[in-house]
Formats: structure tokens, C-alpha cells, sequence
């Protein structure tokens, strides 16, 4: 082996241009693919990362505006769920529907001693945290007692509490705040969804029974529910639902404007297909890159084989077998491969490990909401080494259809070469 | 030691050429031949027959007692390794290799191991004056250098047989003369047996023996133990 090794270092010594394309060629494709996923990895885990908080088995139901003509009134009329809904929802779905919560939005000015603010309260059941999972900092959230005894409570986000207590927000915990001219006890703080969006949350009965105490509006709905496997049950379900809900208020059945139904479940399931297009696009892509490389190598085999072919003509004519010829070849090729995919890998995982400590932390902010483009922009080491064992084979395999006619190639014929 | 009779080769083309048309030749151990013979005469081809470089079509072919026919390349290989030593016109050294290295080469496909074969090509080099040259590329030495690290690599096996195929044809006529009595010398003191292909007379006239050959067939061979075949004579010019 030592020989053989020998054998290797000199011919690449003295073929430094020959060596470099091959190896540039192989540690390219290489860094290429590993970037490439790294990057999509990145987009996906983002991708995923925001859709984490919202529970997957649930709706959200909000009025909207008429888009069609029907039973002689005019497109364009606003609709608002009432009272009568929120009871369809909760008796006549039964079967699917689990929990049912309402949710009324009301902003307010909060005043905190000398700081004050004006934020978006949400009147919320505590079914809400099911739904979109908050993550509380202190305290605690919304509970039954407060719905039933319309108990003048607020869990406030974070980003709000620090305005109204800059020196040290934690301290809020369990003191008084005014919202408009009310006193409101804070009984928790929750981490928001990244910096300046969100709300703070109140009861809902406090809430609707405060701001909208003359309005037939109850909000918009919430619900979780259950046995909702596919698109179609989905879509059956919405179909129905819309079609009840419409009627009640004297729109299209088929007027999707009408009624907003948010279905997080169809969201996920769309998303996940999204990201198993993005991961497939990916490989594709990947492995394109992987097989440019892998002709890049095998053209310079080929003329690597070509360009000695006369000294292989010698080494036979003083005793070379064409085992031996071949196995040179194959060697070398799987050397050289082998320690430029080695470089290229590494190059790969050091570009998205800086991908990860720029681009990863980077927050973009998209004026209503801030989002992260790319988390752990990185790929599995297992990803790195499987990229780069396919690119030493493949590289052999096409070293070794030129490596192969070199060996058999007669003495007299390669001597005559040049 | 080598037994040819009636070799033919054609080689085949748009116009097939038959190059060698019957060539019966027998060499005994210790002899010092020449083949001799304008180009296209077919002397290469001869020569590439008894190096186990080329097959033939027809006839036979006796090496040191092992008929030579229908090798696969594998057996081709080993016993060119084993039994002969080439030399050639363009002296065939690897350039990425030193001249060391080179001589080396025929031991290492044999497998002997790197101190054993460094040290006798060494000694080898040692034996033809190269060994202040063994760490030199070939590009690094003259001609004469050059035919002598081969004329190395080509003992080193300890072969039965020394094929030459114009060994001077590059050399100007000074180391010319070098080589062949290197050569000579070789046949007198190690009663080496060396077949030299060439169509210089001068080269030729240093030879024992002289097989004429001319179209693909062996015209006359000269017995030349005087060294005067040549028009020049005995010690003339080469070239």
C-alpha cells in the first residue's frame, strides 16, 4: 500500500493542474449540495417554527363581507357573528366540534403610573391557549373563573409590559393597571410571537361586556375539533359549516367572503406539502449539482487516462499487469476524491455554520409581523458524509470505464501513443 | 533460446499489409544479433513478437523453452517482467519518476519490497556510472544518461534476453558508440543474450551476427565476429 500511496503523491505532484480541476471539481459539487440543503433546511425549520404555536386541529371563524347577491339584497354587506352562531357551532357540529371559544378585540389605552400605552386587548375563553399556544413568562393565563365572574384580569405580551414597567417588567406581576379609566389586576405575562406583534389578553366576558355590550357581535369563533382526517373531510366539514352559518345570516350558501374560516389543519397540511416540494426541489437540485461534479471528474479521468496512456504503454512493457494499471487508477481516483470531498465538506459545513450565526439570527421585518428567514440552516452530518461517499463512488465508477479500456489497451499500441 | 518458425502478421486495415511472411530465426543463448533492415521492413514488428508485445497470426514461437502464443495480458506481463528487458529508441523512462525510481519500477510489479529494490537499482546505476544521477528526473539527463538508466531497468530482472529497438536512433554518434560497447560488454561478460533492431550498418557491424531482413523476409544472416560487415569497418563511424 505504501508503494502504492507513493506512486499516487508523485503522479499528483507533478500533475498539480490536473490534480487541482479534479479535486475543485468533486469539492464544489460537494460544497454545492451540503449549502444548498443547508439553506432549505433552514427555510423549512423556519417554515415550521412559526406554524409550531397554532394548534393543528382547530378553526377560527370571523364575519366578513357578502360577495354575492342573495334572497334580494345586495353583495357587500358586513356580516357579524352573534349569539346564535357561537350556540350552531357549539349543538349542531357536535360530532366533530370539541371545544368552542369566542374572541372579541378591543384596543385600549393601559396606564401604568406615568407610562401608558395603547394596545390591543383580546377577550379570549381559555380555549384560546389550546389553540395558539402562548407561552407564558409569569403568572398565569385566562382561567374559567375569570370568564364566569367577568373578573377584570390581563395577561400582557412581553413587548407591552416593558413599556408600561421599563426598569423591570417582572414586577407588574399582580399590580393594578388602568385600561381606559378601569382598573385591571395583571395576572400573567407571556413571551409574544416576536417583537411588537401580538396582544394582550383579557377575559372575554370582561371584555365584550365593557366594549361591545351593545352590539349583537360576539367576536369571532374558535374551536378545536376531531376527526377531520383529509382534505375532502375537511372541505365537507367548512362546506357545511359555512352553508349553516350563511343561512343564518341571510347570505349565499356558497359565498365564501361571507364567513373567514381559518382551518389550521388544511394550513399544515398545505404547508407540509410545501415543504415536502421545497425538500424534493432540493435534492433535485442537489443531486444535479452532485452529477456535475461527478462528469467534471470523470472528464478529467478521461483525459487523465488519455494523457498517460504511453506511460502506461511502459509500465506494461516492463511487467505491469493490467490488475495492477487498473488498480493505480482506481486508487488514485478514490484518493483524490475522497480527500477533495473531504475539503468540500468541510467548506459546506463552515459556510452554513456562518449561514447559521448571520442569516439564522437575522430578523426580517415584514411590517406586521417580524420572522425569522432561516433557522439551523444545516445539514445532518449523516447528509454530509452520505453526499460525499455518492461522490467518491460515483466518481470511481466513472474513473474506472476509462481506467478499464487503459488496462486493456495492448503495450504496443499505448507505447505508440503520446 | 528463442525459436521462430514461420511467423506470420498481417495487419489488418482498409489494406490489410502482411508485414512479416514466414520468419523462421533461431538465437542461442549468449549470442549478440542484430536485425537489420530498412523501415517498413517489418524488423519492429520482429522485435514487438519476441518482446511479447504484439501476437503474431501464425507459426511459433519459443522463449527460453515456453512456446509464446495466446497470452492473456496478464501472463504477457509477467513474463515480460521475468524474462526480457527492453530497450528502446525513446528510452521510455517515466518523468515524473527519478532515474532511481525508474530502474526501480520492473522489481516493484514483481513485489519485492521498497529497501531491497532501491538498493540493487542502486547498485545497478552504480554499475553503469549514474550513481551521482539516481535522484534525477530524466528530464535532467542527457541522452546517453537516459539509455543508460534504461539499459538499467532493463537488467535489473536479471532477464534472459535484451531486446533493443534502435537504441542509438537518438543518440548522437559519440554516445552511440558509448552504448553499444556497454552493450558489448554486457554480451562478453555476462554472456547477456541482446537482440538489436536497427537499420544503421555502423550499429549493426558491432553485432556478432546480422539477420538481413527485407519485406517481411529474412534474407541473408552474417556471421560478423570480425566486426567488418560494415562498409566502414572495424571501429568506423556510425553514423
Amino acid at each position: 500500500m505504501h508503494d502504492i500511496l507513493t506512486e499516487i503523491w508523485q503522479t499528483a505532484r507533478r500533475n498539480k493542474l490536473r490534480t487541482t480541476l479534479t479535486g475543485f471539481a468533486v469539492a464544489w459539487g460537494i460544497f454545492m449540495i451540503i449549502v444548498l440543503l443547508g439553506a432549505g433546511n433552514g427555510l423549512i425549520n423556519a417554515t415550521m417554527k412559526m406554524n409550531s404555536d397554532y394548534l393543528t386541529n382547530s378553526m377560527e371563524v370571523d364575519g366578513g363581507r357578502t360577495t354575492m347577491p342573495y334572497k334580494g339584497m345586495k353583495e357587500g354587506r358586513y356580516i357579524q357573528l352573534n349569539r346564535h352562531d357561537m350556540e350552531a357551532t357549539e349543538t349542531e357540529f357536535t360530532e366533530n366540534v370539541d371545544e368552542v371559544g369566542t374572541c372579541y378585540y378591543t384596543t385600549a389605552i393601559v396606564t401604568n403610573g406615568e407610562n401608558y400605552k395603547s394596545i390591543q386587548i383580546a377577550g379570549v375563553t381559555p380555549v384560546h391557549t389550546q389553540i395558539v399556544k402562548t407561552h407564558l413568562i409569569c403568572g398565569r393565563f385566562i382561567n374559567d373563573i375569570d370568564v364566569k365572574e367577568r373578573r377584570k384580569v390581563l395577561v400582557l405580551a412581553d413587548s407591552h409590559a416593558k413599556e408600561l414597567e421599563p426598569k423591570d417588567y417582572k414586577t407588574l406581576l399582580g399590580k393594578n393597571v388602568k385600561v381606559g379609566d378601569i382598573q385591571f389586576k395583571v395576572v400573567g405575562i407571556y413571551k409574544g410571537n416576536n417583537e411588537g406583534w401580538g396582544n394582550s389578553f383579557s377575559s372575554y366576558t370582561t371584555i365584550k361586556s365593557i366594549y361591545g355590550a351593545n352590539t349583537p357581535s360576539i367576536g369571532s369563533i374558535e374551536f378545536t375539533f376531531h376527526g377531520l382526517e383529509t382534505d375532502k373531510a375537511n372541505d365537507d366539514f367548512e362546506k357545511g359549516y359555512r352553508r349553516r352559518l350563511n343561512g343564518a345570516h341571510q347570505a349565499h350558501p356558497d359565498d365564501k367572503r361571507a364567513i373567514w374560516i381559518w382551518n389550521n389543519y388544511t394550513q399544515s397540511l398545505q404547508m407540509n406539502t410545501g415543504i415536502d416540494i421545497i425538500h424534493t426541489f432540493l435534492w433535485v437540485i442537489g443531486l444535479f449539482t452532485l452529477l456535475s461534479g461527478i462528469v467534471g471528474v470523470s472528464n478529467i479521468m478521461l483525459i487523465t487516462v488519455k494523457e498517460r496512456t504511453h506511460e502506461f504503454g511502459i509500465r506494461k512493457a516492463i511487467g505491469a499487469k493490467p490488475w495492477s494499471i487498473l488498480r493505480l487508477i482506481i486508487i488514485e481516483s478514490v484518493i483524490i476524491t475522497t480527500i477533495f470531498g473531504y475539503l468540500g465538506m468541510l467548506f459546506g459545513i463552515f459556510a452554513n455554520e456562518y449561514m447559521d450565526a448571520t442569516l439564522g439570527h437575522e430578523v426580517t421585518d415584514l411590517g406586521v409581523e417580524k420572522i425569522t428567514l432561516f433557522v439551523d440552516p444545516t445539514v445532518g452530518l449523516d447528509v454530509c458524509i452520505e453526499a460525499t461517499l455518492v461522490m467518491v463512488i460515483a466518481g470511481t465508477i466513472a474513473g474506472l470505464i476509462p481506467a478499464y479500456k487503459a488496462s486493456r489497451i495492448r503495450p504496443i499500441e499505448a507505447l505508440r501513443a503520446d | 533460446m528463442i525459436h521462430l518458425k514461420d511467423i506470420n502478421k498481417t495487419y489488418q486495415g482498409a489494406q490489410p499489409l502482411h508485414v512479416l511472411k514466414g520468419i523462421s530465426l533461431d538465437i542461442e543463448k549468449g549470442e549478440f544479433v542484430s536485425i537489420m533492415g530498412a523501415s517498413g521492413s517489418g524488423k519492429s514488428t520482429l522485435l514487438n513478437i519476441l518482446g511479447i508485445l504484439d501476437n503474431y497470426d501464425s507459426g511459433s514461437y519459443e522463449l527460453a523453452g515456453t512456446p509464446i502464443w495466446n497470452l492473456s495480458e496478464r501472463k504477457a506481463a509477467e513474463y515480460r517482467n521475468k524474462m526480457i528487458g527492453f530497450i528502446f529508441q525513446s528510452f521510455n523512462l517515466i518523468s515524473f519518476k527519478t532515474a532511481v525510481e525508474n530502474v526501480e519500477l520492473p522489481l516493484f510489479y514483481q513485489g519485492v519490497s521498497r529497501k531491497k529494490r532501491h538498493q540493487m537499482a542502486m547498485e545497478y546505476l552504480d554499475k553503469l556510472g549514474l550513481a551521482d544521477w539516481a535522484e534525477h528526473y530524466p528530464n535532467e539527463l542527457s541522452g546517453g544518461q537516459k539509455q543508460r538508466v534504461a539499459i538499467a531497468r532493463a537488467l535489473i530482472t536479471r532477464p534472459q534476453i535484451i531486446l533493443a529497438d534502435e537504441p542509438t536512433g537518438a543518440l548522437d554518434s559519440k554516445t552511440s558508440v558509448e552504448v553499444m560497447q556497454l552493450l558489448k560488454k554486457l554480451n562478453q561478460e555476462d554472456g547477456m543474450t541482446i537482440v538489436v533492431v536497427t537499420h544503421e550498418s555502423g550499429v549493426a557491424n558491432e553485432t556478432n551476427k546480422i539477420v538481413h531482413i527485407k519485406d517481411g523476409i529474412i534474407g541473408n544472416i552474417e556471421e560478423n565476429l570480425d566486426h567488418n560487415a560494415s562498409p566502414f569497418g572495424s571501429g568506423g563511424l556510425m553514423k
